[in-house]
Order: C-alpha cells, then sequence, then structure tokens
C-alpha cells in the first residue's frame, strides 16, 4: 500500500466530505451508519456521492461499484482500494 | 445548429421563462448553446425612473436557469425514447460559483458536459461565458427524469421544480 | 438588484446572534402570488416556480440578514443546493437561514419549505472581494 495513498485519505477528510454532500451533519456520520437506512440518503444524492469522490480524488466508480458506496468506512475502503490499485 | 423553433419543441419552457436562444453544437454527452441579454428583457421593466447601473445586471439565478434550461435540451436529447411523458427534474446542484455580472449587450455562451449517467439520473456541469471571460462555473447539476404525476401538488412523494422534458400539462 | 421574483421576504424572527458559536439565524416567509412572471411560461397551464427562484428567494431574505461582519460581502457561490418538492403558486416559503464564518467568508444555509413539507436546501457562500 503507497504511502501517499493512506495519506491523501484521510478518514476525517472523507467524513466531513460526505457529511457535507449529503447535507448532513459530520456528528451523524458513523462510522457504520448507514446512508440510505440512517441518513436518507436517495438515489439521486448517492449519485451525487459518487460523483464527488471520484473527483476528490481522481478515481473512476464503475456502475456496479456505487452501491458499495454505503457508510464511512465502506467509502474509506472502496477510495482507498482504488487509490492504491492505481499505477 | 438548432434554432427557435427545435428548441421550443424540445423545451416546454415559454415566455418570460424561455432562456435559450440557438444551440450552437450538441453532441452525444456535450452541448453549446446562447443566450443575448438585451435591455428589453422582462425584468428590467420593474425599474424605477433612474435605475442605478448595478440594476441592469441580469439576475444571477437566471443565468443558472438559462446554464440549466441548456442542460436540459443535452439530457432530452440523450434521454430519447423514454422522455414521453416524463418529466426532468431538476434534483441538485453542487459549486456554482458567479465571477462576474452580465449586462444588456453582452452574448452569453453556455458549455454543458454530460459527467455521469446512471439509470434515470444525470450529472452535468459546464461553465458560461460573455466573449471569452466565465460568468458562471457549475461543478456539478443532477437532474432526474420522473413520471409526471410526482409532480402533483398533493403528491407527498418526493418530487422537485421540473426542468423541461415532455410538457408536463401534455393529456397526448 | 434585478430580480426574476417580485414577492419579497416577510421577517418572522429578526436576526439573533449566538454568542457561543458565533452564528447569526433568522427566519423569513416569501409568500408567492400566481402573479409572480416567472409562472406564465414555466409552464403554461402548469405553474411551477422554477427552483433558481426559489434559490433566489433564499438569497434575498439572506441579504436582509447580513451579520454585521459579512456587511459589503459579494455572493461569490452556491457551495449546494436540492429541490426536494414543487413549490406553486399560492405557496408560502418558510426560509430558515443561519450564517457562520466559514473559509474567508461567510455561509449562509438555508432550509426552505411550504406547507406540505421540505422544498428544498442550499448553501450560499458570500466573499469578500469584488466581482473579477
Amino acid at each position: 500500500m503507497t504511502i501517499d495513498a493512506v495519506a491523501r485519505l484521510d478518514r476525517e477528510e472523507l467524513r466531513t466530505l460526505l457529511a457535507e454532500t449529503i447535507d448532513a451533519d459530520v456528528s451523524d456520520v458513523g462510522d457504520d451508519t448507514d446512508f440510505v437506512e440512517s441518513l436518507g440518503v436517495d438515489s439521486l444524492m448517492a449519485l451525487e456521492v459518487v460523483v464527488v469522490l471520484e473527483r476528490k480524488y481522481g478515481i473512476k466508480f464503475a456502475e456496479q461499484e456505487m452501491r458499495t458506496v454505503r457508510t464511512l468506512n465502506s467509502a474509506y475502503d472502496e477510495v482507498l482500494r482504488k487509490l492504491t490499485e492505481r499505477p | 445548429m438548432i434554432g427557435p423553433a427545435g428548441i421550443r419543441a424540445a423545451l416546454p419552457h415559454r415566455y418570460p421563462m424561455l432562456l435559450v436562444d440557438r444551440i450552437l453544437s450538441a453532441g452525444a454527452d456535450e452541448i453549446r448553446s446562447v443566450k443575448a441579454v438585451t435591455l428589453n428583457e422582462p425584468w428590467y421593466g420593474r425599474l424605477g425612473a433612474e435605475p442605478a447601473e448595478a440594476d441592469f445586471a441580469y439576475p444571477d439565478f437566471l443565468l443558472l436557469e438559462s446554464w440549466t434550461q441548456t442542460a436540459g435540451l443535452l439530457a432530452t436529447r440523450s434521454d430519447e425514447g423514454s422522455a414521453a411523458g416524463r418529466t426532468m427534474l431538476f434534483g441538485s446542484l453542487r459549486d456554482v460559483q458567479f465571477h462576474r455580472q452580465v449586462f444588456p449587450g453582452d452574448v452569453l455562451e453556455h458549455h454543458v458536459r454530460l459527467q455521469r449517467a446512471v439509470n434515470d439520473t444525470l450529472v452535468l456541469e459546464g461553465v458560461s461565458r460573455a466573449g471569452d471571460r466565465p460568468v458562471l462555473t457549475i461543478g456539478s447539476v443532477t437532474v432526474a427524469f420522473r413520471p409526471q404525476e410526482q409532480l402533483d401538488p398533493e403528491h407527498a412523494a418526493r418530487n422537485s421544480a421540473p426542468l423541461t422534458g415532455s410538457r408536463p400539462g401534455d393529456t397526448s | 438588484m434585478t430580480t426574476a421574483v417580485l414577492a419579497r421576504p416577510e421577517t418572522v424572527r429578526e436576526p439573533a446572534h449566538d454568542p457561543g458559536t458565533g452564528k447569526w439565524s433568522a427566519r423569513y416567509s416569501v409568500a408567492i402570488g400566481a402573479d409572480e412572471p416567472v409562472f406564465a411560461g414555466h409552464y403554461p397551464d402548469f405553474p411551477i416556480l422554477p427552483g433558481v427562484c426559489v434559490l433566489e428567494c433564499v438569497r434575498t431574505a439572506a441579504e436582509d440578514s447580513v451579520p454585521p461582519e459579512a456587511a459589503g460581502l459579494r455572493l461569490a457561490a452556491v457551495e449546494s443546493g436540492r429541490f426536494l418538492a414543487a413549490v406553486h403558486p399560492g405557496d408560502v416559503l418558510d426560509i430558515e437561514l443561519v450564517w457562520e464564518a466559514r473559509d474567508a467568508g461567510w455561509r449562509c444555509s438555508a432550509k426552505v419549505a411550504t406547507g406540505r413539507g421540505p422544498a428544498a436546501s442550499a448553501r450560499l457562500h458570500y466573499r469578500r472581494e469584488a466581482a473579477a
């Protein structure tokens, strides 16, 4: 795992980014809080979260991968995997 | 290039809210349009006897509406088949920046790019310029195609101000 | 400032400062009459207030409640906006505003509702420098 990938992906920064994108308070976005069930994120917002992550971290989500972004933990793992995959 | 007749056929908007004059070019995921700002815009009809210079600035949020209607034209093109009986709803926007104001005599050029299209939802981005100077930059705008009945006032389910697509009022 | 919407905000709760957080909050209502010019073309025989016009109402209300320290700032951006439900002629917009200092300027966060429930939310960003 490249050091800079981990350095670039700061968990708290990701939490704030996700909270702002779905119009929630940072305090409401726990590590395993489900965006859809607990925070009322609908399909429109879910797509926005993906677009914001792609733009911020320079990564690409395939359509079927979009469903994996359901909590802060799953978002963190998915973004980290994509950051470390790149050459 | 698409002229007024083509624009009116594609958009349900009419005076005074039809804010795209001409489509310069349109591809599968990109479109450019033009909107001229004149001293005869309806909004200036309310100015008093001696308006200040600033009062001639075109309303910022109508700049955004003009760009968004251009996005609507791109979206209905890319959703040809299923647009019938459905309306495109303005879902959300993000990082829309106002760089400068626009005055009568300016000609706006809007550029819209389709960033993502996932089932019924499109994410678009772009910029508006007057001459070569940026006026507005749009980080992302999300629009969704929804069945029309979601727009009835009594309908409690999630709906939002429609943007374009086939005329909501049509019974055909 | 020339606007698309004619209606002007009425003050429901005057701007109030919270010394603890440093934030200001205020509440306004905007009565959207059937005579708003935009309705004639948006859309003929199916009047719905354009989303951008809801944002314009938020801006007008925001600029009626600018905190003293934020005086003279310019609307630089809409950080985010979300449209949840349509607004129709005769609706009254209930706008809750919160101002906070942020990123070398001020952010005004707004929640907009009609009698039927939430209609929109938005975050406006105001900055010092003049238009470029």
